[in-house]
């Protein structure tokens, strides 16, 4: 390998993986939002991605325009999400249910909606959306990006700065918060958890559809799409289950960790690197890159 | 002590009749001769089965009316294995041990018929496949199961090779397959064919999952190949092609039949018609999709289902494949005579060389190797449509038992 070899890969390995890493850095958020805020793992969170880019397709192959497909897909996402929090999620709460309970029915909900996809008669093809904006090349230094790759990763930060923004300072976010830290003490305040949870799972929803709608176009959409959820599980366990910026920087690192691991080292061992990633986090740092002090909770 | 008359008559009907019966294999009878069929009907993947089977069901029929086999017409029970290996091995098992089926042809989907190898050669059950390629159910050969009458994996990374080292002139080849059984077989192939061309072949191996191609492609672009060849599932092969564009990659591409069941969505998914400047494919039928050379495949296929062919999405790509096997069926049965057994059909087989019309090239099955088409037509594929090449590209790779 040659110098200039070594410096387009590098080059290229950290600005395609910075593009690609802002989506699974979505969907890390959406992963650690529902956590701290009902103390579940959403082990559905890829489906619902997935989801997102089905009921995009459906809509398509339906005659709606792509202007409209946008939006409605986000509420429908949101809707559907919202509804299994308040349905499902919150029976469960009432029954006093622990965390595995709770996980076991963020599974039902990713084989449901699997098996809803199933059915829609789109069968295994990879489809793509309508990319929003054009595939044609920029050159930056020795690598090329996509005017594509850059809207997502542009799209994916303001995504990340509004809910920051909301979280910080908005009456929501600040009660989505209290409700994380201390639920009890939240609901004394007048906080009503059960519409909180509603809206956590809403905007999670909202988000996984964000961030298919900004993909798809790059990486197709099949049933087993889901699968990019580990990814996102990586970003947020690197990144510090606990924390939005870790989640985001974890999003991140995966990204680019996954093209400088199949540049420099083998194409096999792509799908290892966000593996290894957690592995060694949980090893030097198990809280996570920002996420604060070690808590080990019993499910 | 002394047995009297009608006992002693009794007991030599009884002998007699379950000696003719020991003679004569399960599903036949002097009028019939029965025949299991299984494949993917239902789920995701019925595009390996639906129409697949409806075309073996269209030839037998047409048999059938021609007077059938030695005076016996074939009888025809279908199963449903929507492609997994438990439901296929269910399947298999109904159609031997309920039906009573004389023979098996069927199988869509390679990863699920090799399940059923184990079973089907303890029963001694001759299988003819259907769509599948099912290297796993065929390397090392078993005496009763002959497959590949589609392409074997094989020879479609030995295929390739040739193709483009023959017609591309190609020295320095890239190649990217998949980290999985499939991808192993048609590199096995690939490196056999490249050494025995004397070009050399640079791969990278991806995971069917992989999000970001950037890695491999850029590897491949820094290799400088003159050929890039793509033996992966639809949707990385999509994605490669969309990236080999983005890096400026001009080069020739050419993909495996693996990545191109549905050439009109490989394009939509691409969504530049300039990534097709220099793109070919690779095709196991004789003819491009609607040419000339199977027009009576489909014609038949409209006279047969004419409310099917109406509809869109039918025939599927892989009807025509479902004739091949059918046709290589009857016509074993043909060389057996009037008295077939399981036995004679496993023999008779194992020596097929039979040109179909319908594949690239002859079905040739041997003693040793029950791999039956070896050889792929290529297209070059402008983002719209496909224009067929001259040639007929067959793989030089053959099995060799790993020495004990």
């Amino acid at each position: 390998m040659t110098l200039s070899d070594i410096s387009l890969f590098l080059q290229q390995g950290v600005l395609s993986g910075l593009s690609t890493g802002s989506v699974y850095a979505l969907l890390a958020i959406a992963i650690v939002s529902v956590f701290k805020t009902t103390d579940v793992p959403n082990f559905a969170q890829g489906e619902i991605f997935m989801a997102g880019g089905y009921i995009a397709l459906v809509l398509l192959a339906a005659g709606v325009s792509y202007a409209a497909v946008i939006p409605l897909t986000l509420v429908a996402v949101g809707a559907i999400t919202a509804l299994f929090q308040r349905v499902v999620m919150e029976r469960v709460t009432s029954s006093k249910g622990v965390g595995v309970q709770f996980v076991i029915a963020t599974l039902g909900l990713a084989y449901a909606i699997k098996g809803l996809v199933r059915q829609t008669g789109l069968g295994d093809t990879p489809r793509s959306l309508p990319a929003l904006v054009s595939s044609d090349a920029v050159p930056i230094g020795d690598a090329v990006l996509t005017r594509l790759d850059i809207a997502i990763f542009v799209a994916a930060v303001v995504v990340m700065v509004l809910i920051y923004l909301m979280f910080t300072y908005t009456r929501i976010g600040k009660a989505m918060r209290a409700v994380g830290m201390n639920p009890r003490a939240a609901q004394i305040v007048g906080i009503r958890l059960s519409r909180i949870r509603m809206l956590v799972w809403a905007m999670s929803g909202v988000i996984s559809a964000i961030a298919a709608l900004l993909i798809t176009p790059k990486v197709l959409v099949t049933p087993d799409i889901a699968h990019i959820a580990i990814l996102a599980y990586a970003a947020a366990i690197v990144g510090g289950f606990t924390s939005l910026p870790g989640a985001v920087i974890g999003g991140l690192v995966i990204g680019v960790v996954e093209n400088l691991v199949g540049l420099f080292i083998s194409t096999n061992a792509i799908v290892v690197a966000p593996f290894l990633a957690i592995l060694v986090t949980l090893i030097v740092r198990p809280q996570g890159l920002l996420g604060g002090k070690v808590q080990v909770k019993k499910v | 002590m002394k047995l009297s008359k009608s006992f002693a008559v009794a007991l030599a009907a009884t002998v007699v009749a379950f000696g003719a019966s020991a003679q004569s294999d399960p599903g036949l009878t002097d009028k019939t001769i029965k025949i299991g069929m299984f494949g993917p009907l239902s789920g995701n993947s019925m595009a390996y089965g639906f129409d697949v089977i409806n075309a073996a069901k269209m030839y037998y029929d047409k048999v059938n009316k021609e007077g059938g086999v030695h005076g016996r017409k074939i009888e025809l029970v279908v199963e449903d294995d929507r492609c997994n290996a438990n439901d296929l091995l269910a399947a298999v098992k109904k159609l031997v041990e309920q039906d009573q089926v004389f023979m098996l042809n069927g199988g869509g989907c390679s990863s699920a018929v090799v399940g059923a190898r184990e079973y089907i050669d303890r029963m001694k059950v001759p299988l003819v496949m259907q769509a599948a390629s099912g290297d796993g159910a065929l390397y090392p050969p078993s005496r009763y199961i002959f497959g590949a009458l589609s392409i074997s994996q094989y020879a479609v990374g030995g295929s390739i090779v040739e193709f483009a080292s023959q017609y591309l002139k190609a020295k320095k080849i890239g190649y990217i397959n998949h980290d999985d059984a499939y991808g192993s077989w048609n590199l096995e192939a690939a490196r056999f064919q490249a050494k025995k061309n004397g070009v050399d072949l640079s791969v990278e191996s991806i995971n069917p999952t992989l999000t970001d191609v950037t890695a491999p492609m850029l590897k491949i672009r820094a290799a400088n190949p003159d050929v890039l060849l793509i033996a992966t599932y639809d949707r990385p092969a999509s994605l490669l092609v969309k990236k080999a564009l983005e890096l400026g990659f001009n080069k020739p591409i050419v993909i495996t039949v693996n990545g191109t069941a549905d050439t009109k969505q490989l394009a939509a998914n691409v969504g530049n018609k300039d990534a097709f400047k220099n793109v070919y494919t690779q095709g196991l039928l004789a003819d491009v999709p609607g040419g000339p050379k199977l027009k009576w495949v489909y014609d038949m296929y409209k006279s047969y289902y004419p409310e099917l062919a109406a509809k869109p999405g039918h025939p599927t790509t892989y009807m025509p494949e479902g004739i091949t096997p059918a046709k290589v069926i009857v016509e074993a049965l043909q060389k057996i005579g009037p008295n077939p057994t399981r036995e004679k059909l496993a023999d008779v087989l194992a020596n097929t060389n039979l040109d179909t019309g319908i594949t690239a090239g002859p079905i040739v099955f041997t003693p040793t190797d029950h791999a039956g088409q070896k050889s792929a037509i290529y297209m070059k594929f402008d983002g719209e449509s496909e224009t067929l090449l001259p040639g007929v590209y067959r793989s030089s790779w053959t099995y060799a038992p790993i020495a004990k």
